[in-house]
């Protein structure tokens, strides 16, 4: 009988694509679960890099999944550039959220500083540094928020003026996105001098930019420039892997996350985790040959429906993204429900253990 | 120059012209309801038809709000000397814990564009504000949207409680997770999946 690879083994195989693992890694994109399997408090876990820790690692321990603990929250931005986000308190909220957005008027935009990393860190980054320096202890990469630019920058502004300047004052947009960029560019170059570019996993998400929201061209004029500006920097850093989280249905998207791609000479892996919009097929023919593709089961089913089911959605996705050429792995189509039962990350595991074994 | 005029150049998203047009319109002596129906109602519903099908995206439905906008601004004052009507009065919020306000903001702007009058009360709000709201103003309907799973527990909340707590106000609800069935098993009058759907759904409940 061989030996089972452990989690950090399965990883690194399909990280480095020379040899197949020996069964289809799966990661949840657990966040707020972990706090409530820990029956911690939301604030007290998003707001304490130690407790984001603690809390994921013992719910990683727990299932023993193949994901390690990543701090990004889809509030980020408005705090890091001087306003203020609330901390869930249990009495709704699940995860931060916008209290105040420091771009009120077009004219905030040009006085808007660029946040720095030489002294105390910005916002989320100090929380997501100490989950960091968690992490890198005990050999795990150093995940933290690069993106989404146009995500973070919709809410450092008032989200729906901001959606407005889309195209009344597409040149405040681009200014606001510079800046936004330039944030995140700091960002890496902090993580990546602290840790080593090899340890750092940087993560870009966001909704904004989804096509239920805007135009693919907008999508074009708009975010493609900053994306490519990020991403090259990332090239130019030396780190090799990203996770990348295009949320919900960004479909019409698509050729644009290929031609960043082409246009950065990327050398590494990116893992592209779409919304549950977008069909395996259709990713494997964007990015299968050279990034890792995830099985994107839809966060409401696994919340919503029984076991069983969830583990056919599972099965359903390991059959079609399993033996993409350049790797795959399990996760649901964003993060996995807060409140969902663990026995749903049980059926995730429990799919990948029968129907996505490679021997 | 005609009501024609304003309902171009509100699918032309020249929000900053219609306020001129609407008053021009006013200074040839166009009849007040022509202008309100055949150009800023007539030209929100092809903004939502367009939007519906997939050709026209958020940022230019909000442009189309602030084109309403800017039109009801002229025509309100003389609106109300003529003792007109709105076809109803609605509070819309989102409900306890959730912060996705776009899609609310756009069905707002569409009850507003189909006229109602409508009065937003933002984001996170529990029982007691909605009950506010609705004295307040005296409305006939209250609008509540929730695009999370987890908010959706508080939206049944509120129903329940609205029943009990405010006599002949009728609720509707709406978001991305909800359906006609989510509706029907919480007990509120109406459900729509997008902005006409809550049109016609608020139309329904003022005739009931
Ligand atoms: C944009 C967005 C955000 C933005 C919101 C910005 C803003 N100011 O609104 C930000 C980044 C802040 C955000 C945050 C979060 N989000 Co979010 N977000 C979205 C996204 C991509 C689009 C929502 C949207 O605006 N759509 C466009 C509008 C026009 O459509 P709509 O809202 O559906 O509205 C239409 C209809 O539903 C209807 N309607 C709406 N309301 C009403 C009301 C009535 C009365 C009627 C009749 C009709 C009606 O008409 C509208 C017009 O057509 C969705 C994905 C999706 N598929 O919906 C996720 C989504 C809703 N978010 C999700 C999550 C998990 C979150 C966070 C918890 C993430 C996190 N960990 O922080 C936070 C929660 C914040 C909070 N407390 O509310 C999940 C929810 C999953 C679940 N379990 O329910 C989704 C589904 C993404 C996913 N695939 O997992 N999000």
């Amino acid at each position: 009988m061989t030996k089972a690879m452990t989690p950090p083994e399965r990883m690194m195989a399909v990280m480095m694509g020379q040899e197949k693992p020996d069964r289809v890694p799966v990661v949840p994109f657990i966040q707020g679960y972990a706090a409530n399997i820990m029956g911690m408090p939301p604030g007290e876990f998003w707001s304490d890099g130690d407790n984001y820790f603690d809390a994921n690692f013992a719910s990683m321990r727990l299932h023993g999944y193949e994901q390690t603990p990543l701090f990004g929250y889809a509030a980020c931005g408005p705090w890091e550039f001087g306003g203020k986000v609330g901390m869930p308190d249990g009495s709704g909220e699940l995860a931060p959220y916008v209290i105040e957005s420091p771009v009120k008027t077009l004219e905030d935009i040009e006085t808007l500083k660029v946040p720095t990393f030489d002294g105390p860190l910005p916002g989320g980054f100090a929380i997501a540094d100490r989950n960091a320096e968690r992490c890198v202890e005990m050999g795990m990469p150093a995940g933290f928020q690069a993106g989404s630019i146009f995500s973070a920058a919709a809410q450092v502004a008032d989200t729906n003026a901001f959606l407005t300047w889309v195209i009344t004052e597409p040149d405040a947009v681009r200014m606001l996105m510079d800046k936004v960029s330039d944030m995140f560019i700091n960002a890496l170059e902090y993580f990546a001098n602290k840790f080593g570019a090899q340890q750092c996993m940087p993560f870009q998400a966001g909704p904004l930019e989804a096509n239920g929201m805007i135009s693919p061209d907008t999508f074009r004029d708009l975010v493609y420039p900053y994306n490519l500006k990020v991403n090259q920097k990332i090239k130019e850093l030396g780190i090799g892997a990203v996770l990348m989280h295009p949320c919900a249905d960004q479909n019409l998207n698509i050729p644009y996350y290929v031609q960043m791609r082409e246009a950065c000479d990327w050398h590494g892996r990116y893992i592209w985790i779409f919304g549950p919009e977008t069909s395996i097929p259709d990713q494997m023919k964007a990015f299968g040959d050279h990034d890792i593709i995830c099985g994107n089961v839809d966060p409401i089913a696994i919340l919503e429906k029984p076991y069983a089911e969830v583990v056919q959605l599972c099965k359903d996705a390991i059959d079609e993204g399993k033996d993409n050429p350049g790797g795959f792995i399990l996760t649901p189509g964003c993060e996995f429900p807060a409140d969902a039962a663990p026995i749903k990350v049980m059926a995730m595991m429990d799919a990948a253990e029968q129907f996505g074994r490679y021997e | 120059m005609a009501v024609a005029d304003i309902y171009h150049a509100i699918l032309a998203f020249k929000h900053k012209e219609i306020a001129d047009l609407v008053q021009k319109e006013l200074d040839l002596k166009t009849d007040v309801s022509g202008i309100l129906n055949d150009g800023l109602i007539a030209a929100m519903d092809e903004l939502g038809r367009q939007y519906s099908q997939g050709a026209l995206f958020v940022p230019e439905m909000l442009i189309g709000a602030l084109s309403m906008k800017n039109g009801l601004g002229v025509l309100k004052p003389i609106l109300a000397r003529t003792n007109a009507q709105p076809k109803g009065i609605i509070v819309i919020g989102t409900v306890k814990g959730d912060q996705h306000d776009v899609g609310k903001n756009l069905v707002a702007m569409m009850l507003e564009g189909a006229g109602f009058k409508v009065v937003d009360i933002g984001v996170d709000n529990d029982t007691a504000a909605f009950v506010k709201a609705i004295t307040d103003n005296n409305a006939d309907i209250a609008a509540l949207s929730s695009l999370l799973t987890t908010s959706m527990p508080a939206m049944e909340k509120i129903v329940t409680e609205l029943k009990e707590q405010v006599s002949g106000v009728k609720t509707m609800v709406g978001g991305a997770p909800t359906s006609m069935a989510f509706a029907e098993r919480i007990g509120s009058y109406g459900y729509g999946g997008d902005g006409p759907e809550a049109v016609e759904t608020a139309r329904k409940l003022m005739a009931l």
